[in-house]
């Protein structure tokens, strides 16, 4: 019996040809997308897993209050200096960990290389279990010692067997090498695509920074970035919530009141949830929309098939009719179908399965992951899938066949066709206000995208050839004479330094107020410390009163000045109260610090409400003074058409200039793109998805229209012979497509109008044409399906009427 | 009314030829009833199609109230058929999704008609074939003679000329085959031309004049003085 069903299925794929490729492709590409998608969501929240320890290791973060104007909710690091506390104070804890990112200066021999080390509190290596080539996990507690990966082991010396090699930061302090580990597999945090240049290369102890960089053992309460990350090792009987409660006494505890209004909390994190955590830290939850969405693509194509093999089942009743006068039972026939759809979801899902095994490796190049099937751990997983999916979309076409009355089946296969007319609406409106509603969001992230990178074109950011890591004694020493040297250069038209770029994500910022000593009036003044070119360099035009130049000696910060003269921007100027531009200048406001006197600033310019951090962030009161030796950025200003050659330019010039340290150089459109990434990543990702469901969608149409015009052939004989034009047929055919497609609509458009106001939200900026832009996706689909509908609608109007009519 | 030259008709498949109508020359005056007649696959349908401008002939022109409409496009047909022509088929062919009264207008929206006139002349056309108890009922739930009686009704409903009937009885015992033949007799002697497809001789007897085709040729033409 078994086989007979099975038999009538294989042979039933290859009756109608049509049906079954526009079946079997619904679901091989539903599959394979929500497969495709399930699997990349699996991987990335399941990173870090080999490590020994892995359930026991919890990372903190920080949580901002709203108001703070930052751009971000949360950071995944807290500040240096809670962690001598912690460990102090909560003594269950089995290990904690600090670690710091700094870019140095790697001398070797005559070879000098810049590379980003990871600098960490010894227990690191109690906490992650490295896989040693030499040395072992003491290899931190040496205050100058330095472990090396495989990888940058073989760089810097050609072997692996480097213990007590030297190696010397920006030309003054010297680690050796105490230990060298094998290279970290690609699925862990320390390799996250996302946050670019957290390398897990170079590790050394913090001594090791104290002493390079002057930087406090203790740490600090004044500086946060997101790779920093410290890690807790907890006793297994400890939970993370236990872990939460003590680290909101800490919290409590030793951050000092006025901060408690910027940072509202501490939270602790798994270490699985370290690599996806910048979705959530800049508030975009886009594991959870691949999630929907793979689930939402694989609903469309099990539509489709339902809704095709219920409008085709409906052909073959003379088959039930039959089986059913030979005595076969509503059970048996219930089998049969279901076999139908459980075989045609196991080819599929066998495809789709082959269509990974090819997909997979090139995406995994593409984007340096390792994703791959473990058969073993999925099996069960992709038979229920799949066992699921068939049963699922063979059940209504089996029981709309099976409810035929055998006479009727055999008498007139066609009289039953209007029944399941209305089911099939439905899944119709279903599969398409997805499709509406994925396509409408898509448009929105598309157009909201465009916005913010339309906004990053307030600079000149195609024409700015920027140089890094100024902040290095000898090459601040050396930075008028460079400046004038690239001023020779061809091409150069401008040449300014700055403590921050454009679109970086900097946060430097103070407390300011136009009384002093009252803080009631008191706001976040983000600070820029800028040489007297940079207004020019970057185009920020003056509304009102002067640049800052040298000319004039409190123009110059110098440390220790008390009272300096600043440009403002005119949001600044709102916020301390002044009306216009004009009536701001000569005026003096303070900030608030704790360890000195206040300082006086007195308002010399005013420039208008530029955002200068750009991306999703709200425009800040902005203050720029002239303060020598803060400059971290040099930015080239490049007329256009030579850049590259100028480039080489520039470089020859640094080299000439400033001997010991090697030019660090990139495009700002380069530092723009990098955030950028963001934001692509997450329009590209639902492109993907948005394609797939309406192709899919529309396969669906095409397949259900196709029947549809043919179950209708006889009618629209009739009405030809009866007189109707083409056009009366063609109409007739959409509209009775249009109606679920309307309903569609209906549900699609309020529902994706909710979903974009959730993305929209995170931008200060936002899109106006919202509106617009949702109809318009409710038009593109609309258009498609009138299209897909016309198709068949042309060429049965077409079609001699006297055929539908003699041969029905 | 409408005059045939030299007009035939050829079906290609891949390596095979097959004429369907060779050479004919027939000429059907205003308010005439004419049957034709032969075995089966001589032709008959073939012409009524051709005559109904339901399909076009291979060779051979075809004037249809003097306007030679051997060339004229597929909606050009169209408009001459909706004007003048009504068809009656042996399945009846009504649309199952609609009443009678419906498949009855049916024949109407494609005229420029508005909705009230409309109407009234389904009803009363529905009085004249006496069906109008039946005008809400569906095709499903008729006697194979009231069907046909409907199928007439909507054939001459937009007050068509003439009337092309592809086996009008074929499907209906003697009793209703007798209804509806006298039905169209009824309508002949209104002035309304009818063409019809029949196998029966004795439904033949109600034309007046037969034309006898065999492997698509006319072999006689029978005229008869009375009815």
């Amino acid at each position: 019996m078994l086989n007979n069903y099975i038999l009538i299925a294989w042979r039933q794929l290859f009756k109608n040809k049509l049906y079954t490729t526009i079946n079997m492709l619904g679901l091989v590409t539903g599959l394979t997308v929500y497969l495709f998608g399930t699997l990349l969501v699996d991987y990335e929240e399941n990173h870090d897993a080999f490590y020994k320890n892995f359930e026991r290791i919890f990372t903190v973060g920080t949580v901002f209050s709203p108001t703070a104007n930052i751009g971000v909710s949360q950071d995944p690091s807290i500040y240096s200096g809670f962690t001598p506390f912690i460990k102090a104070e909560v003594e269950e804890i089995e290990s904690i960990a600090r670690t710091i990112h700094r870019k140095f200066l790697l001398t070797v021999g005559d070879d000098n290389y810049y590379q980003d080390i990871r600098f960490a509190d010894p227990a690191l290596l109690t906490i992650f279990d490295l896989d040693y080539i030499e040395g072992n996990s003491d290899a931190l507690k040496e205050p100058e010692g330095v472990l090396l990966s495989e990888n940058t082991a073989r760089k810097l010396f050609g072997s692996t067997s480097v213990i007590g090699e030297l190696i010397t930061l920006d030309h003054k302090t010297t680690l050796h090498v105490t230990a060298v580990f094998k290279n970290l597999p690609r699925n862990t945090h320390f390799n996250s695509a996302l946050i670019g240049g957290l390398e897990f290369e170079v590790v050394a102890p913090l001594t090791a920074l104290n002493k390079a960089a002057d930087w406090d053992l203790a740490g600090n309460f004044n500086n946060l970035s997101s790779g920093n990350y410290t890690y807790i090792l907890l006793p297994a009987a400890k939970t993370l919530s236990w872990l939460q409660t003590q680290m909101d006494n800490i919290w409590k505890k030793h951050l000092n009141e006025d901060h408690k209004e910027f940072v509202t909390g501490l939270k602790v994190l798994p270490l699985a949830k370290a690599n996806t955590f910048i979705w959530s830290m800049i508030g975009l939850p886009i594991m959870e929309s691949i999630k929907l969405l793979a689930i939402m693509v694989l609903v469309i194509a099990i539509v489709n098939y339902t809704n095709l093999a219920t409008a085709q089942s409906l052909s073959r009743a003379r088959e039930v009719g039959l089986r059913k006068t030979m005595g076969a039972d509503k059970k048996q026939l219930l089998a049969q179908f279901l076999i139908e759809g459980l075989v045609i979801a196991f080819i599929s899902m066998f495809i789709a399965m082959a269509i990974l095994e090819i997909i997979i490796p090139l995406f995994n190049n593409l984007t340096e992951k390792s994703l791959q099937i473990n058969y073993l751990h999925t099996l069960p997983w992709l038979l229920a899938t799949t066992t699921i999916v068939g049963l699922v979309a063979g059940a209504y076409p089996a029981y709309m066949v099976t409810r035929v009355k055998p006479i009727e089946a055999l008498r007139d296969a066609g009289a039953s066709g209007v029944k399941g007319s209305l089911f099939r609406s439905v899944m119709l409106g279903l599969q398409f206000s997805i499709s509406i509603f994925i396509l409408a969001t898509v448009l929105i992230v598309y157009f909201q995208n465009k916005k913010v990178q339309d906004a990053g074109d307030i600079y000149p950011r195609s024409q700015i050839i920027t140089l890094q890591r100024l902040d290095v004694e000898e090459i601040q020493n050396k930075l008028d004479s460079l400046k004038n040297e690239l001023k020779k250069i061809p091409g150069v038209s401008h040449v300014s330094y700055s403590s921050d770029l454009p679109y970086r994500q900097g946060n430097s910022s103070f407390t300011a107020g136009p009384v002093l000593g009252n803080k009631d009036l008191s706001f976040l003044l983000k600070q820029l410390s800028v040489d007297e070119d940079f207004l020019s360099t970057y185009e920020i035009p003056l509304i009102a009163g002067r640049a800052l130049s040298r000319d004039y000696s409190a123009d110059i910060f110098l440390k220790d000045m008390l009272a300096i003269n600043v440009v403002l921007n005119q949001l600044a100027i709102e916020k301390l109260g002044y009306a216009s531009a004009n009536e701001a200048l000569g005026k003096t406001f303070y900030d608030f610090p704790n360890s000195r006197e206040p300082r006086a600033y007195t308002i010399k310019g005013v420039t208008p409400t530029q955002n200068f951090v750009g991306f999703h962030n709200a425009n800040k009161p902005m203050v720029f003074y002239l303060r020598p030796s803060f400059f971290d950025y040099a930015s080239v200003r490049v007329s256009h058409q030579d850049l590259s050659e100028t480039l080489v330019l520039i470089e020859e010039t640094w080299d000439r200039v400033i001997t010991d340290y090697p030019i660090q150089t990139s495009f700002l459109d380069k530092v723009f793109n990098d955030m950028f990434r963001i934001f692509d990543t997450m329009m590209k990702s639902l492109g993907l998805f948005a394609a797939v469901a309406l192709i899919l969608s529309l396969i669906g149409l095409f397949g259900l229209a196709a029947f549809m015009a043919q179950s209708r052939t006889k009618e629209i004989g009739i009405r030809k012979v009866m007189g109707a034009n083409m056009l009366q047929i063609i109409s007739l055919l959409i509209i009775q497509f249009s109606k679920p497609v309307m309903w569609a609509l209906l549900i699609a458009l309020p529902l994706a109008y909710f979903a974009s106001e959730q993305y929209l939200n995170f931008f200060s900026d936002r899109i106006t044409m919202q509106a617009v832009i949702i109809a318009m996706a409710g038009l593109i689909s609309i258009l498609f399906a009138w299209l897909i509908v016309g198709i068949h609608a042309i060429r049965i109007a077409t079609a001699n009427p006297i055929k539908a009519l003699r041969y029905e | 009314m409408l005059k045939m030259h030299n007009l035939s008709k050829l079906y290609r498949t891949n390596d095979i030829e097959t004429i369907a109508l060779n050479c004919i020359n027939i000429e059907i005056d205003t308010g005439e009833f004419v049957a034709i007649m032969g075995p089966s696959g001589c032709g008959k349908s073939t012409l009524l199609n051709i005559i109904g401008m339901l399909d076009t002939a291979s060779e051979g022109q075809y004037f249809f109230n003097d306007e030679d409409i051997s060339n004229h496009s597929e909606s050009q047909l169209s408009q001459i058929r909706k004007r003048n022509i009504g068809f009656i088929f042996q399945s009846f062919n009504l649309i199952d999704e609609l009443n009678v009264s419906e498949n009855i207008e049916l024949a109407l929206l494609y005229h420029d008609m508005a909705k009230k006139e409309r109407k009234d002349r389904v009803a009363q056309i529905m009085d004249k074939v006496g069906i109008a108890h039946r005008a809400k009922h569906m095709p499903s739930q008729l006697s194979g003679g009231q069907q046909q009686r409907v199928a007439v009704a909507r054939a001459v409903v937009g007050n068509q000329k003439l009337i092309l009937a592809d086996e009008p009885t074929g499907n209906l015992d003697s009793a209703h085959g007798q209804e509806v033949m006298e039905m169209l007799q009824g309508l002949n002697s209104e002035g309304t031309t009818i063409v019809m497809v029949t196998h029966s001789p004795t439904h033949s007897d109600y034309a007046r004049r037969t034309i006898n085709l065999f492997d698509g040729h006319v072999v006689t033409e029978n005229l008869r003085a009375t009815g």
